[in-house]
């Protein structure tokens, strides 16, 4: 196989791309709001684009898998009867200047919804997606991808990944509607100089070693989850300090839980898909009243079974985490990923 | 791409009471080539949908037979199944499936068959006890005990009688607590173990009915010699998705909408889960 390739741009000329790239798609990137944060969101402009910033508050899960999802709709027409229309999204979407952990993220997801059956909702915001991320050279305080196995670089993934380089960004290609994108910038880009893609190399290594002090202990945590040997005392006092706000989940890139609820006037209507959380006491509640996992402390031991146990990891090729830290500025109970895989490690509170 | 959260759309065309609190509905697809593609098995289940109130699951009641509409059997007992109780004959609902595993049959020929029903939990076994009847040769003794917490609670009747007039088929029934014109057995359903003639070596045993009434038989078989391969049961979760999707059914790592909802006890048993 070919290495693959890799352009260069210029900044200024990046601020052009984006533009052409607005016209053509919606484009949604880092972008700060009103009191500083940062959220991936629609930009209208170039310069809408925070490319200096460190993570957004939100992965990029709602806007393939929205908070709220019209799913289908439906019409009671007279003698006709009961007519159903499913609604999908074809929106061309570009997600641009996207973490490597979010873009991880964007890959769970896929694991996920492509399993038989597929999820066509998903799958048709996807085949209309285009991923451009962009690589990290400065740990937050939160994160912690390099034990997730989600950043700060990514070798496969994108379709095409930038590494800012002083002056300029490096750009690899990961897949042929990349390289499209790039043939499509007429002049855009150059070839990247032999020099150019060993920086990169070189500032790859000298992130990961400044990377790695952000730990979460995902292997020993693993190991105890996948054969129940968390005391119950430890899932008891982790349920005592979760306030069920969902929280945890809604910020995940990699939660998927979801209901559907129906919304109808006057003979016509539409279901839509909501996003659910494992940890809400109704969750498994069923007509009758019988509810097998009332206990908060069951919710809370279903929750990290999914997301560290050996029979999910295997299923979906790796645990159900990014390293992105979200949980951890989420999470007033300190239930986030790394103090329970710390917690569950050390088997005791 | 298919679109596994679709349904069709289904008329009632006929309601029959089973119960104070529980009605069979039989359903007629609405485009007959649906129907054709609606190949199933007993201890499969649909998800029924009420426009406008919400989808809830079923299992399939009836065989299928020469005619062309199933059956599902609902108590009223919450938002889709009470206004699934205010309709009538002639109206159209959503349905997607049909979903789940469903119980084993090829695999369980030239065994001795025993089901025990509780309650609503006969429904799901009914399907499987009519096809085991259809084949009634490929079968050894086939032994159908059912129980109920009192005589009106108890579902099929029609059903009933037909078995018990079965000179090949072993049939008891039981009620909890009985009325004054209740002459059969009282008691719970495991009272009845004594008084039928079981192999334990030679049988397979299908169980249905409310989760404690599970436990109790569950352990009534493996005590009398059962296997733990050989008792299989379908277990309850608010599925939602029915497609492995919406996780809500997750017992441990098992969909119980699509890995199950049939499990045999040895592979419950081993299914990681609080509650």
């Amino acid at each position: 196989m070919s290495q693959p390739a890799a352009y260069v741009i210029t900044r200024p000329r990046l601020a052009e791309w984006v533009g052409k790239l607005i016209g053509r798609a919606q484009v949604i990137a880092p972008r700060r709001a009103q009191g500083g944060d940062v959220a991936y969101d629609i930009v209208e402009t170039p310069d809408q684009v925070a490319w200096d910033y460190s993570t957004s508050i939100n992965p990029l899960k709602r806007f393939l898998f929205p908070q709220g999802d019209e799913l289908l709709r439906w019409q009671r027409a007279g003698d006709d009867g009961l007519q159903l229309e499913p609604t999908y999204d074809e929106t061309d979407r570009i997600f641009l200047a996207v973490r490597s952990c979010d873009l991880s993220g964007v890959l769970f997801l896929d694991r996920v919804f492509s399993r038989e059956p597929e999820d066509v909702y998903y799958m048709t915001r996807r085949q209309h997606s285009t991923l451009i991320s962009l690589t990290c050279s400065e740990p937050v305080e939160d994160c912690f991808c390099v034990c997730a196995d989600a950043g700060p670089f990514l070798e496969t993934g994108f379709d095409l990944q930038l590494t800012a380089l002083s002056d300029d960004y490096l750009v690899e290609v990961g897949t042929e509607k990349g390289q499209e994108l790039i043939n499509q910038a007429e002049g855009l880009f150059a070839p990247a100089p032999d020099e150019l893609i060993q920086a990169r190399r070189d500032l790859e290594k000298e992130v990961e070693a400044r990377f790695a002090e952000h730990k979460s202990y995902f292997a020993a945590a693993l190991r105890k989850v996948t054969f129940d040997r968390v005391p119950d005392e430890l899932w008891e006092e982790m349920a005592d300090r979760c306030l069920e706000c969902g929280g945890c989940s809604f910020v995940c890139p990699t939660c998927t839980c979801f209901l559907t609820a129906d919304w109808q006037s006057e003979g016509e209507g539409h279901r839509d898909r909501l996003w659910d959380s494992c940890l809400y006491s109704c969750y498994t509640l069923e007509a009758s009243g019988h509810n097998p996992r009332a206990q908060r402390r069951d919710r809370v031991k279903a929750r990290f079974f999914h997301k560290l146990s050996y029979q999910f990891a295997k299923e979906l090729e790796t645990h159900g985490c990014v390293g992105c830290g979200r949980c951890i500025a989420t999470c007033l109970g300190s239930n986030d990923m790394p103090t329970v895989t710390a917690r569950i490690r050390r088997g005791a509170i | 791409m298919e679109n596994a959260y679709l349904p069709d759309v289904v008329e009632i065309a006929a309601i029959r009471d089973e119960t104070y609190d529980t009605k069979t509905f039989g359903l007629r697809f609405v485009e007959p080539a649906r129907w054709e593609a609606f190949q199933y098995r007993p201890g499969q289940f649909v998800e029924v949908s009420l426009f406008g109130v919400g989808e809830a699951p079923f299992c399939l009641a009836s065989a299928r037979d020469g005619a062309d509409t199933f059956e599902i059997t609902v108590r009223g007992t919450g938002s889709v199944t009470d206004a699934l109780h205010n309709l009538e004959v002639g109206a159209q609902l959503g349905v997607r499936g049909p979903l789940g595993n469903g119980f084993p049959f090829d695999e369980v020929k030239r065994r001795d068959i025993l089901f025990v029903g509780g309650g609503i939990g006969l429904p799901p076994l009914r399907p499987l006890i009519w096809q085991v009847l259809n084949s009634r040769g490929e079968f050894g003794k086939v032994t159908v005990l059912y129980g109920a917490r009192a005589p009106a609670d108890l579902v099929y009747k029609d059903d009933l009688e037909r078995w018990r007039a079965r000179d090949d088929v072993e049939f008891m029934v039981t009620v909890d607590v009985g009325d004054e014109s209740w002459t059969d057995n009282v008691g719970v359903v495991g009272t009845l173990f004594p008084k039928a003639d079981i192999e334990p070596q030679a049988t397979v045993a299908f169980v249905c009915g409310p989760p404690i009434m599970i436990r109790f038989v569950v352990r009534d078989l493996l005590s009398m010699g059962l296997a733990e391969e050989d008792i299989y049961t379908t277990l309850e979760r608010h599925m939602r998705c029915g497609v492995g999707k919406c996780n809500h059914c997750l017992i441990g790592d098992k969909y119980v909408c699509k890995d199950g909802p049939v499990f045999s006890y040895r592979q419950m048993k081993t299914m990681m889960d609080p509650g």
